[in-house]
C-alpha cells in the first residue's frame, strides 16, 4: 500500500493553502538566536533540525496575556461585559509526540469543573502535526514518564521524517483526516523510507510508581529532602511558562479608574506572591515549598485527579532553569 | 584548585566557623554545574571549580532566601565578579563584611552559557565581562584559591557588548525605540532577570504592589516596557554587568546592552564603579552638600 507523503517541496504549498484558506501555520523558525513556535508564512522560515522549540505551543491555547472583559465603572456601580473568543483555525507543525500528550492535561483542567470557552473554542480549532523525533538532547526524558517518540496520543496528524526530507504522513484523528482532505493538493502517495526514530534511554533509577506511592504519603510534606534538593530555586517562573502542562493564571484588571479590561494572565506557583493572604501569611514560606508544590502538581495532583499527565518529559524546564535545578534529580530521590 | 577549595571547605565547616558552604557542584550527568550548599564536612567533595561555574551565587546571600540564611553563617565560593555583587550588598547594608566568608576563585574566564562548552574555554565563548575583567585575582576574600592571575584588561573596554551600545547610540531616537521594543517583545514575564539578581532583593517587588497596579502585569508592549525599564532604572549604580539577568532570560534579550549603558552613564557622570570598595556607598543613595550639580540643593 502507498503511504501518503507530504514533500518538502509541497510545505510551501501546504503552508499558502491554510493562509488562503483563512489559517494560521505555526511551525518552528528562529527568532532571536532561539528554535521557538510562531507563525510562518513559507516554508524557507521552517526549521527542521531542532530538538523542541524553545517555547510551548500551549500559548495558542492559553495565551500569556488575554482579555477576558471589559468594564465601566460608572455612577450607578459596574458594567462589566464578557469577551467571546472566535479563533482562527491553528495549525501547529513539528510539534514533538511529547507536547501532543499535553492538550489532553490542559484540557483536563481547563473543563474540570467549569468549561473554560476561552480553552476550549481555541483548542477545537487547533490541528497538531507531530513530527517525531530523530534526535535527542541528554535532558529529553519522555520515555522517563511512559511516553516516546512513538506516542501518537494529542496528533491530530503524525509526521515521519524520511531519508530524503520529507515526511510520511499519517491521519490520527478526524480532525486530522478532515485537514488532509482540505488541503490534499500538499499531500502526495508514494512510498519511503522513514529515517530512524530516536528513542532516549529510560532512566533506570526512576520509578514513576514509586514516586507516586511516596508522594501519596503525606510525611515527606516537611522532609529536609525538598530543602536540600531544591534550596538553589530562584524562584522564577521560567520553567512554568515554558512548560506545556503548567497552567495557572491570574486575573488582573488593567486600565483607569474608571475604565478598563480584565485581563488573564499567566502565573506561577514559583513566585512567592502565588499564595501570599492578604494577612500577610504565606502558607509556602520558603522557595523549597514552592517547589515541592510543582512536583506534587504533576506527580500527585494531577495523576490523581484526572487520567493525563502531569509531566510529558519533554525537558524544557531542565534546559531553560538559570541554576539548573533539574527535575529528574527530585524524580530519581523520590524512586528510592 | 579543587582540592584547596575542598579542604577549605572542610576545615571551615568542622571548625564551627560556618555552617554552610556555597559552590557549585556537578549536576547529574556531570555535564552542568549547578549550585550546591554543603552543611556537611564529609561532603565537602561535591564542590567544583571550572569554567562552567557561571552563576554569581552571591544571591544565595539575600534576604530573598530566609531558609538559607536560618542555616548559619555562610561560605561562598565566589569569582572576582560576583565578589563585587558581595561589595554592593554590604555597601547597601544587607550584611556585614564579618557575615560572609569568602572563598576567592582566582578566574580564567567563564563561559557566556554553559551549552557552549565544548571542552575548552575559547574566547569566542567567553562574555564580554570576562575580556575586560580586571578582579581575575578577587579583590575582597577571606581566602584566595588559584595562582596569581596575570590578565590585564585592554585599557578601552572591548567586546561584543560594547559594540552593540555604540551601534544603537548611532541610531536616531526612533530607531532605539523600535530595537527596544522589539527586543522586550519576547518578554514572557518570568522574572528570571529579577530572581537571579542579588541585587533585586526586595521582598515586595514594585510588580507586585498592586494597589494600584504601578506596573502592569500583562506581557503586551506596554507590560513589557514598563517592567524591563523600572527595572534598569532601579540598578542604576548599583549593576555590577555581572550578567546573570541576560543568561537567565529565556528569550535572550540582551539585558547587558541595558546595563552596560548604565555603568557608562555612571561613570560619566559620577565617576563611580560599583562593586570596588565595601566602604563607598553608591551615588543614588547618599546626599553631599558638595554636590557638583545644583538643581538637587
Amino acid at each position: 500500500m502507498a503511504d501518503r507523503i507530504l514533500k518538502k517541496e509541497d510545505l510551501g504549498r501546504l503552508i499558502a493553502s491554510v493562509n488562503a484558506k483563512g489559517g494560521q501555520f505555526i511551525a518552528p523558525a528562529l527568532d532571536a538566536r532561539q528554535v521557538v513556535f510562531k507563525p510562518v508564512t513559507k516554508a524557507e522560515e521552517v526549521v527542521t533540525d531542532y530538538i523542541v522549540a524553545r517555547n510551548s505551543y500551549k500559548e495558542l491555547v492559553f495565551p500569556q496575556t488575554e482579555v477576558v472583559a471589559d468594564f465601566t465603572i460608572g455612577k450607578h456601580g459596574v458594567d462589566l461585559k464578557g469577551r467571546d473568543v472566535a479563533p482562527q483555525e491553528t495549525i501547529v507543525f513539528g510539534a514533538r509526540p511529547c507536547e501532543a500528550v499535553s492538550l489532553s492535561s490542559l484540557r483536563a483542567i481547563f473543563t474540570w469543573d467549569y468549561i473554560d470557552e476561552f480553552y476550549t473554542k481555541r483548542e477545537d480549532a487547533l490541528v497538531v502535526i507531530t513530527v517525531a523525533c530523530t534526535k535527542a538532547d541528554d535532558v529529553c526524558f519522555c520515555t522517563t514518564v511512559e511516553l516516546s517518540p512513538e506516542t501518537k496520543t494529542g496528533s491530530d496528524i503524525y509526521l515521519k521524517e524520511t531519508e530524503s526530507g520529507d515526511y510520511i504522513v499519517e491521519a490520527v484523528t478526524d480532525k486530522g483526516r478532515a485537514f488532509i482532505e482540505k488541503h490534499a493538493s500538499a499531500f502526495s502517495e508514494g512510498s519511503a523510507k522513514a529515517k530512524a526514530l530516536f528513542i532516549p534511554e529510560k532512566i533506570g533509577t526512576i520509578d514513576l510508581k514509586k514516586i507516586s506511592a511516596r508522594l501519596k504519603d503525606k510525611s515527606h510534606y516537611d522532609d529536609q529532602v525538598w530543602g536540600r534538593l531544591t534550596r538553589k530555586c530562584i524562584g522564577c517562573g521560567a520553567c512554568t511558562f515554558v512548560c506545556p502542562t503548567c497552567h495557572c493564571f491570574d486575573i488582573t484588571d488593567e486600565g483607569t479608574a474608571f475604565a478598563g479590561e480584565r485581563r488573564k494572565n499567566w502565573d506561577a506557583c514559583q513566585f512567592d506572591t502565588f499564595t501570599l493572604h492578604a494577612s500577610g501569611h504565606n502558607p509556602r514560606h520558603y522557595q523549597y515549598q514552592r517547589w515541592r508544590n510543582r512536583f506534587m502538581c504533576k506527580f500527585n495532583y494531577y495523576p490523581e485527579k484526572f487520567a493525563s499527565k502531569g509531566c510529558v518529559g519533554c525537558g524544557r524546564c531542565i534546559r531553560v532553569c538559570p541554576v539548573r535545578l533539574d527535575i529528574t534529580e527530585v524524580m530519581e530521590e523520590f524512586s528510592k | 584548585m579543587e582540592e584547596i577549595l575542598r579542604k577549605k571547605a572542610k576545615e571551615l565547616l568542622e571548625s564551627g566557623e560556618v555552617k554552610v558552604v556555597i559552590g557549585y557542584g556537578w549536576n547529574r550527568q556531570r555535564t552542568k554545574t549547578t549550585p550546591v550548599f554543603i552543611t556537611d564536612a564529609a561532603e565537602a567533595d561535591r564542590l567544583v571549580w571550572n569554567p562552567l561555574c557561571v552563576n554569581n551565587l552571591s544571591v544565595y546571600l539575600t534576604r530573598k532566601f530566609k531558609d538559607i540564611q536560618a542555616l548559619g553563617k555562610p561560605a561562598i565560593v565566589a569569582k572576582g565578579c560576583d565578589i563585587k555583587n558581595i561589595v554592593v550588598l554590604i555597601t547597601e547594608a544587607q550584611f556585614k563584611r564579618d557575615d560572609v566568608y569568602i572563598i576567592g576563585m582566582t578566574c580564567e574566564g567563564t563561559v557566556y552559557r554553559q551549552e557552549l562548552w565544548k571542552g575548552e574555554l575559547k574566547p569566542e565563548i567567553m562574555p564580554t565581562k570576562c575580556h575586560n575583567c580586571d578582579v581575575r585575582n578577587p579583590h575582597l576574600a577571606d581566602f584566595v584559591v588559584g595562582e596569581k592571575s596575570s590578565f590585564t584588561p585592554p585599557e578601552t573596554p572591548t567586546g561584543m557588548v560594547f559594540d552593540k551600545i555604540k551601534a544603537i547610540d548611532a541610531k536616531d531616537q526612533a530607531g532605539k525605540w523600535a530595537f527596544w521594543i522589539n527586543e522586550f517583545s519576547r518578554c514572557i514575564k518570568c522574572y528570571a532577570c529579577r530572581q537571579v539578581c542579588s541585587l533585586c532583593y526586595c521582598e515586595r517587588c514594585i510588580t507586585e504592589k498592586n494597589m494600584p497596579q504601578w506596573i502592569e502585569t500583562s506581557a503586551h508592549p506596554r507590560g513589557n516596557l514598563s517592567w524591563n525599564l523600572t527595572r534598569a532604572m532601579h540598578l542604576v549604580g548599583r549593576c555590577t554587568f555581572c550578567g546573570e539577568c541576560e543568561r537567565a532570560c529565556p528569550v535572550n534579550i540582551p539585558l547587558n546592552l541595558v546595563n552596560q549603558k548604565m555603568i557608562q552613564v555612571v561613570k560619566d557622570a559620577f565617576d563611580f564603579r560599583s562593586g570596588y570598595d565595601e566602604k563607598t556607598h553608591p551615588p543614588m543613595i547618599v546626599f553631599s552638600p558638595d554636590d557638583k550639580d545644583n538643581f538637587i540643593k
